[in-house]
């Protein structure tokens, strides 16, 4: 049986989440309140999820996978933060980056320079040593224009 | 603010895990050396102010809903 945990937002209202879906941030994420987070599904077609505060209601950021939109995105991770995630092995942990979106789907850009490496439940946002690594990285999506044409 | 005086190969303690080290002064470039506890991230101040605000930025410019659909470009 699968634990369930409330998750209260103010976008999605009280919501129950799988236990598997929460992540402990030990150290939080760089600048943002709380420790306790869930990966919530942004739709079942949809690159995105919501890395949504467990302790803050209004407090939510969109994320995806670098990999749906930047192949060959790499991510190269200082001694002490290989230590600090404590997995060497690639398989073992899951990559994010956090997306800064917008109303005009063109302008979504993602934060390749400090993604968020999971293993075991924990999170961690760590800075990507990688050179080419920049922090606002447009997706590329089509503009809501060229959709309706 | 605290100023104090340091030459190369001094250090200084920040509490008592916490050991700054000014390794070498050339021009108008210190090397630092930062001994400290795993669960104490350091960051060029550039960098995490950066990230910060990247941070900040995504939290609050999100709309309510995420494009649903492929986001891959066609």
């Amino acid at each position: 049986m699968t634990t369930q945990q409330k998750l209260r937002s103010s976008r999605f209202g009280t919501i129950e989440v799988d236990e598997s879906a929460v992540i402990e941030f030990p150290a939080g994420l760089i600048g943002l309140p709380g420790t306790h987070w869930a990966l919530l599904s942004a739709g079942p077609e949809s690159p995105f999820q919501w890395l949504h505060s467990l302790e803050q209601e209004d407090l939510a950021l969109p994320v995806t996978s670098p990999w749906n939109f930047f192949p060959d995105y790499a991510v190269e991770l200082s001694d002490a933060d290989t230590e600090r995630v404590g997995g060497e092995d690639p398989d073992a942990v899951e990559v994010l980056v956090t997306v800064r979106a917008s109303s005009e789907p063109s302008e979504f850009s993602a934060n390749l320079r400090a993604p968020i490496v999971i293993h075991e439940g924990r999170g961690y946002q760590v800075i990507n040593e990688a050179a080419d690594a920049p922090m606002r990285a447009p997706l590329g999506l089509e503009r809501n224009a060229d959709r309706a044409s | 603010v605290l100023i104090i005086t340091r030459r190369a190969g001094e250090k200084l303690m920040i509490g008592d895990e916490i050991v700054v080290e000014i390794l070498e002064i050339v021009g108008n470039q210190v090397r630092v050396g930062i001994q400290a506890p795993q669960s104490v991230r350091v960051y060029r101040e550039e960098i995490w102010r950066a990230v910060k605000d990247e941070n900040h930025a995504s939290a609050t410019d999100a709309p309510a809903a995420l494009p649903a659909g492929p986001g891959r470009p066609s």
